[in-house]
């Protein structure tokens, strides 16, 4: 086991979690946007996130590697697939022949319950890599 | 007399002082290259935590948590180089105190 392997779990969870609020927050600035460079609205996007097995080092602190330890990265981001509403705008320029504007498929109450669980989620890893650290300045402890 | 003395053997006979040689004469890496690499480990880790803190200050992308976890690393391992270095030197001391 790695000194240093709690650290490398709860870092990449870290990041993962910094990249789905990231996500979020790009769903939430674009929650009325009708032009995209695909082209229409645009779509609610999602993150996936995959079990990644930690890079090894080969130092003196990492004598023994745990090969179970995996952290987490992301995997892609994906489009979400619901339907995207529409809204009747006769004036709007991207309105369609019946007056229809196609708008994205962002509801603000989930992005916004999608991004506390994020940041609980980050709270959680952050207060991991705490507890590592502690470990470790414990175990230093025993030899002064 | 002399049959006498032997006998008891307070001290193994073949005991050469060709034993007793600095280990860094044979081939396997003594001490000192271990505490040499261990400390080139840590300068390493520093290294890492300096690029780290220094990307996240003009903004090249890096995490913030990243930064501060290699920072972490550094200072614990260079907290358990200390916790090695003041027991050698204690070590050391407590043989030098020794009276004959």
């Amino acid at each position: 086991m790695n000194l240093f392997g709690m650290l490398e779990v709860s870092g990449s969870a870290l990041a993962a979690e910094r990249w789905r609020a990231e996500v979020v927050s790009a769903n939430m600035a674009n929650a009325e946007t009708t032009r995209t460079p695909q082209g229409g609205a645009y779509r609610r996007q999602l993150v996936v996130f995959r079990a990644r097995p930690l890079p090894r080092f080969p130092m003196m602190l990492a004598s023994l590697h745990h090969p179970q330890l995996e952290g987490v990265r992301v995997d892609r981001i994906v489009g979400d697939a619901t339907p995207l509403p529409t809204r009747y705008q006769p004036g709007h320029p991207d309105a369609d022949a019946s007056g229809y504007v196609t708008y994205p498929n962002v509801n603000p109450v989930m992005e916004m319950t999608d991004l506390l669980s994020a940041v609980r989620a980050y709270q959680l890893n952050a207060s991991a890599v705490q507890a590592a650290k502690t470990m470790i300045q414990q175990s230093l402890q025993i030899l002064s | 007399m002399s049959s006498a003395i032997s006998s008891l053997r307070i001290l193994p006979a073949d005991t050469g002082v060709s034993s007793l040689q600095p280990a860094t004469d044979s081939s396997q890496p003594g001490f000192r290259d271990i505490l040499h690499s261990a400390i080139d480990d840590i300068q390493q880790l520093e290294g890492q935590a300096e690029t780290k803190v220094a990307g996240v200050i003009d903004g090249n992308g890096a995490d913030v948590h990243s930064a501060m976890i290699a920072v972490e690393k550094a200072d614990l391992s260079f907290q358990l180089m200390m916790q090695v270095r003041n027991k050698i030197v204690s070590a050391y001391q407590e043989i030098s105190r020794m009276q004959f």
